[in-house]
């Protein structure tokens, strides 16, 4: 008979079984271009390399949380799918656990789904946000003039602005 | 425990009211559904102590008076936001179900039973004040505040949780009955100790007692007003209704272990709050520290922990909310006229001449700053007489002498604003207010006054 | 007893109060003053009512319960109030001489644009100061204490466009707040002693206690530091001069003849403690002779006409506290009650004379008015006779029978208190020579315009001239041959006291011939010191040098009022600055030093304290981190 750590240790080399059968089976499958890009390690799209003071797109952190809810929503299922079925219980009550379980996980599920519905219909979910408003203005100067103007001063005022920058903190 | 239920379903429903076309909507159903919730609240009064989900939460008198305080506060500065109508990058739908669910995690706080609903109802509160502090958006300082208070917060909550589990380390129980339990067998363990401290450290950060309380001037003054009076009234009275319940009921046993550290405390807040105060300009910035000397005061009551005290803490908590909602809500109004005529906003010179325009707000200022000073015949005296009291029946006369001095302090910077209103030239102009609003005013200045006449009503309740 | 008129005596004035206070800027000016004299007569009726009806159920005091006001833990406050000899002869003084001061106001203040505000402040305080002497806790007592000081501040700033009226009311309020803070932790050491703030618990179970008691001594200390700030006494009386400020009705009520005298009725109404407190009682006395005659000084070279009553005022209080210090608790209740009549009178008149004279209140630029204002002159000049202490007026009853109890307890107290009563005598001559009589230094046009005051002003001048000349006669020693009806009268308050130290109350050892010695010894005195006066003033015409003339030494120091204003700013305030040893070296005036200092140490600390604040939230988690550290580190290794 096993003891409880002997189980521990069968999860352990199962688990390790399970990620070689997976990797091994991936390595026969896959095809084999790589590039820089793909080699390096996975940071949800950002360069895992460099100083880590920079920003990230917000919409990362969205998606993120609304990730994380719906795993904890899934570690919560668990707990709840073992007592749900009890026989025994069921029995107690005459049936009624059942129905008090469902409900309550409805409940659960229900507040979550609707929190999942306001930010879908808030928009939350569209990666791309609608596109930035052009502002219509005819000018009566032609737009070479601008450009020219532009080029002249471009220097000049760059370096201005930069002064300026600089002391405002 | 209705409230909790009602609250949470109905801070959806606000939620999803909001995509109405009309927003106009929001705030009367807002205001309907506190009501509601105020109603629930007292269905179970008189009930004697009923206790839910597995010694999750208690129900009694005291935690639904302290549930009724939370509640009336919140009714009443939520009835004077005006509905955000002013502002167009304002989300009032998000702003009003934040403030429905942060309630529940009052609620959670004030009838904990089990360190672990006081540990979520703490969270759901102040993760709701985090979104709060920053939600004008576009104003940079209301940013810098929300980061502050959240990086400070998180910092403050892992102290908690980390006492949290040293208390359970120490008695294997997360209940309060347990913790008392284990304390009455007699030669508590260090881990018990320690889990304590810990606990009232995150827990006196919550309600900026010294040395804890750096990020309260900061954060009340970034944040909107509306949300700093809601931060300075019900995370108060949750946060002392918790740290009342957490000692009262498990470490009496150990009383003579933990006064002193708090009575140093008390000291250090009625120092810090009442002496800093004394310096400000911004009269938003001056009642962030009132609201820390006032933190003093309560723990005054705490560090006591005589059968007074469960009265004093209720009577102060209202009288306190009351007076700084109506504070508050004065500024508000004055601010924003202020604002459109590019004069100073939130400093005294802003009150200068408002009795001349405007009689009944220099009115309701001069009550709400005479029961925050503690002058009799209002509220605020009755608070702090009721507090001292409990301090003289354990005898600890040196934490009186203290307390009375500072609040002689106290006269100093309320009455520069009373003096302002009443006494200095100044041009303020007549300022339109809403007549709800002029209501909710009148009301809280009307309880200040009654209360203050005749404090067995509000005694006698509980 | 009926209940509802004893109810009505406080719930007049707030009626009143009520009504002009919301109405004002509607209701005429003849509504607003007689809505506002007729609530103080009413209540001065239903006093007298009272009165007589205590007399008829045979004098038996009782506690009148009103409501079931606060209940918090153990400690139980009713709302009640306490009829009994004290409190209904403080009754009479307010609401009587209220009444006629409300009456004078209406003359007085006819041609102010803040008349309706004015009476229902007046209204305000004769309610926080009936609920004063009403109440029957300690709690009630508070609550009337605040009240009339916040009045007081509201009428002292009055006048609010003028920032030195401000400061005064301001400078008044800070004082008494000071005063306060004793008198509350007073009131907290008595819950805790007694676990009760009911009179009659508290003396019952006070009588238990053994004479001296470190208790109780508290206890009497705390409330007199309270009642030194309310009656101004040493060092705390620099307020009352200054409160002058307010309009003249108001010095009259409020700073002569009621809130002041609350510190004496406090003293009086826990007369056994102080009884079990011989210290205390010590303490008082010296304060008291002290005051008195150091105020007294000050008034010789005044020339503010309310300045001078002021400090006499400041005197006369001192010699309510000496009274009370050598347990002449009745004798001193005789002298607040003479002294409403007479201060308030002589209030009153300087007054109308100020009226007169287009708002001079300067009396060197007076002389000679007694031909254009008769009944001011005479009604001015009885007030003078009987507060110099002069028969048969009724200043020469009371003061002798505080200075005969001097006199059995400690003979330089009395010395002192002779003195005084010289020096009295001497200033409140010198004050009527100079405005009275010799010939007129104003300017001409003020002589164009000098006028005898409306009837509305005199027929108060009046009654409390008759008063004044005649009020002595409810005390007359038994040396004279009278009956001290008053003393009789009070004799029931002290029985407790009597009961815990017996001794204290033995009847007087000195024999009618020594009495009679020492009465003449001090009309004597009075009589040389108002010949003095006479000579310098009106035989030799002497008028105080102006402003820009240089004194001599001494004289200049007390012309400036002993630099004591001077002294409070430069000696304490300055060095509290620098936050040096000085706290240490003034003894008693610590509490002072507190006065005037407050402002500069608490913005001191509070701009160091203000630097903590830097904004940055590195240093904010590492101030926290190092509270944590402190607090684990002191509670978990050190204990």
């Amino acid at each position: 008979m096993l003891t409880d750590f002997g189980i521990i240790l069968l999860f352990i080399i199962a688990g390790f079984a399970l990620l070689g059968v997976v990797l091994g089976v991936g390595r026969l499958l896959r095809p084999d271009n790589p590039n820089p890009e793909k080699n390096s390690t996975y940071e949800s799209g950002e360069d895992p390399v460099g100083n880590a003071n920079v920003q990230f797109n917000v919409r990362f952190y969205v998606v993120a949380l609304i990730f994380v809810l719906f795993e904890v929503e899934l570690v919560f299922l668990f707990p709840w799918a073992v007592v749900f079925g009890r026989e025994d219980l069921i029995a107690q009550t005459e049936g009624r656990w059942g129905w008090f379980a469902l409900a309550e996980m409805t409940v659960f599920v229900g507040i979550l789904a609707l929190g999942l519905a306001y930010a879908w219909a808030k928009g939350y979910l569209d990666w791309v946000k609608p596109k930035p408003h052009v502002s219509q203005f005819d000018s009566p100067v032609p737009s070479e003039l601008y450009e020219q103007l532009n080029e002249r001063y471009a220097g000049k005022a760059g370096k201005g602005m930069e002064e300026k920058s600089n002391q405002l903190p | 425990m209705y409230p909790i239920i009602l609250l949470s379903f109905l801070g959806i429903v606000v939620l999803f009211l909001g995509f109405a076309k009309s927003k106009a909507i929001l705030l009367p159903a807002t205001l309907l559904f506190l009501a509601v919730a105020l109603v629930g609240n007292f269905v179970e009064w008189n009930q004697g102590t009923i206790i839910y989900f597995y010694n999750m939460l208690a129900v009694n008198n005291l935690t639904l008076a302290f549930n009724g305080i939370v509640l009336v506060s919140a009714f009443m500065i939520v009835a004077m936001t005006r509905g955000f109508q002013d502002d167009d990058e304002a989300q009032p739908a998000e702003y009003y179900a934040i403030m429905l669910f942060s309630l529940v995690g009052a609620f959670m706080m004030i009838g904990f039973e089990n360190l672990i609903m006081l540990f979520l109802g703490l969270e759901i509160l102040s993760v709701a004040m985090y979104v709060l502090t920053g939600s004008d958006k576009r104003n940079l300082r209301s940013n810098e505040a929300a980061l502050k208070y959240f990086l400070m917060g998180a910092f403050a909550t892992g102290i908690l949780l980390f006492g949290i589990a040293l208390l359970y380390g120490a008695t294997g129980s997360f209940t309060l009955t347990g913790i008392q339990a284990y304390i009455g067998q007699g030669n508590p363990s260090y881990l018990l100790y320690g889990g304590l401290l810990l606990v009232l450290i995150g827990m006196l950060f919550k309600v900026s007692a010294a040395p804890f309380h750096f990020w309260t001037p900061d954060v009340y003054e970034g944040a909107p007003t509306i949300f700093t009076a809601f931060m300075a009234t019900i995370v108060k009275t949750a946060g002392f209704a918790a740290l009342f319940r957490l000692l009262s009921h498990s470490f009496t046993g150990i009383y003579d272990y933990w006064w002193i550290t708090l009575a140093v405390i008390t000291v250090l807040t009625l120092l810090v709050g009442n002496i800093i105060a004394v310096y400000q300009d911004s009269f938003k910035r001056m009642l962030a520290y009132s609201s820390i000397s006032h933190a003093g005061y309560l723990l005054i009551a705490l560090t006591a922990m005589t059968p007074q005290t469960e009265n004093s803490i209720l009577f102060y908590s209202m009288a306190y909310s009351v007076a700084t909602i109506c504070a508050f809500g004065v500024l508000i109004p004055l601010a924003r006229e202020k604002a459109m005529t590019g004069k100073p906003r939130e400093t005294y010179e802003a009150f200068n001449g408002l009795a001349r325009n405007n009689p009944l707000l220099a009115f309701v200022l001069t009550v709400s700053m005479l029961s925050l000073a503690g002058i009799p015949l209002t509220a605020g005296f009755w608070g702090k007489f009721f507090v001292f009291g409990s301090a003289a029946e354990r005898g600890i006369i040196w934490l009186l002498v203290v307390a009375i001095l500072m609040s002689a302090v106290g006269i100093y910077y309320y009455f520069r604003v009373i003096m302002a209103a009443y006494m200095k030239e100044g041009d303020t102009a007549e300022i339109r207010v809403a007549p709800f609003y002029k209501i909710v005013l009148v009301t809280a200045t009307i309880i200040t006054l009654l209360f203050g006449i005749a404090p067995g009503l509000f005694t006698g309740l509980v | 007893m009926p209940v509802t008129l004893l109810v009505l005596i406080p719930l007049l004035p707030l009626i009143g109060f009520l009504i002009n206070g919301i109405g004002f800027r509607h209701i005429p000016k003849g509504a607003v003053g007689l809505i506002g004299s007729l609530a103080a007569l009413g209540s001065f009726a239903a006093s007298v009512a009272v009165l007589l009806a205590f007399k008829e159920g045979g004098s038996q005091p009782m506690i009148v319960s009103l409501f079931d006001w606060i209940k918090v833990g153990e400690l139980n406050i009713p709302f009640s109030f306490q009829v009994d000899q004290l409190s209904l002869l403080m009754l009479m003084i307010i609401t009587g001489v209220g009444s006629l001061i409300h009456i004078y106001s209406i003359g007085y203040m006819k041609h102010d644009p803040g008349f309706g505000k004015f009476f229902s402040f007046l209204n305000l305080f004769l309610f926080f100061m009936l609920l004063l002497v009403l109440g029957s806790n300690y709690v009630i007592m508070f609550i009337g204490w605040e009240g009339v000081g916040l009045c007081s501040y509201l009428l002292i700033g009055f006048w609010n466009k003028n920032t030195d009226f401000n400061n005064a009311a301001r400078k008044a309020f800070i004082m008494n707040r000071i005063g306060d803070l004793g008198f509350l932790l007073g009131i907290f050491t008595i819950i805790h002693a007694f676990g009760s703030v009911e009179y009659t618990e508290v003396f019952r179970q006070a009588t238990g206690l053994p004479v001296g008691d470190h208790v109780v001594f508290a206890i009497t200390m705390l409330l007199f530091v309270g009642a030194m700030g309310k009656s101004a006494q040493i060092p705390l009386y620099t307020w009352l001069p200054d409160a002058m400020a307010g309009p003249t009705p108001v010095s009259a009520l409020i700073h002569a003849a009621t809130m002041v005298t609350a510190g004496i009725y406090m003293v009086i109404r826990s007369n056994v403690l102080y009884t079990l407190a011989p210290e205390t009682l010590e303490i008082v006395a010296v304060v008291g002779a002290v005051t008195a005659i150091f105020a007294a000084s000050i008034g010789l070279l005044q020339n503010d006409i309310k300045k001078v009553l002021a400090y006499s005022t400041v005197s006369q209080l001192g010699y309510m506290f000496l009274g009370l210090g050598v347990m002449a608790y009745s004798a001193s209740m005789f002298h607040v009650i003479t002294h409403a009549f007479f201060k308030a009178l002589l209030f009153l008149g300087a007054g109308s004379v100020i009226h007169a004279m287009s708002d001079e209140q300067d009396i060197r630029f007076m002389g000679g008015l007694r031909k254009k204002l008769p009944i001011t002159f005479i009604t001015f000049a009885v007030a003078t006779w009987a507060i110099a202490g002069l028969p048969p007026f009724a200043g020469f009853f009371s003061k002798d029978e505080i200075l005969a109890h001097a006199f059995e307890h400690n003979k330089l107290l009395w010395g002192i208190g002779v003195l005084g009563s010289a020096l009295t005598s001497f200033y409140m001559f010198r004050l009527l020579f100079l405005t009275f009589f010799g010939s007129f230094r104003g300017t001409h046009e003020q002589e164009h315009h000098l006028h005898e005051s409306p009837a509305a002003m005199t027929i108060p001048l009046v009654i409390l001239a008759l008063l004044s000349a005649v009020g002595g006669f409810i005390g007359v020693p038994e040396a004279l041959g009278g009956t001290h009806q008053l003393a009789e009268f009070m004799s029931p308050l002290f029985d407790t006291a009597r009961q815990v130290n017996p001794e204290a109350f033995a009847a007087t050892a000195l024999t009618h011939s020594e009495e009679w010695i020492l009465m003449a010894v001090s009309v004597a005195v009075a009589l040389i010191a108002a010949v003095i006066a006479y000579v310098m003033y009106i035989s030799r015409s002497a008028v105080p040098a102006p402003e820009s003339e240089a004194r001599t030494g001494v004289e200049n120091v007390v012309y400036h009022k002993y630099y004591i204003d001077e002294l409070y700013d430069t000696v304490f305030v300055k060095p509290m600055k620098s936050l040096s040893g000085v706290l240490s070296s003034f003894g008693e005036f610590v509490i002072d030093l507190f006065v005037e200092g407050t402002g500069k140490l608490v913005k001191g600390l509070s701009n160091l304290g203000r630097q903590t604040q830097t904004g940055s939230i590195g240093y904010y988690v590492f101030a926290m981190v190092v509270g944590i550290v402190v607090i684990l580190f002191w509670n978990l290794l050190l204990n």
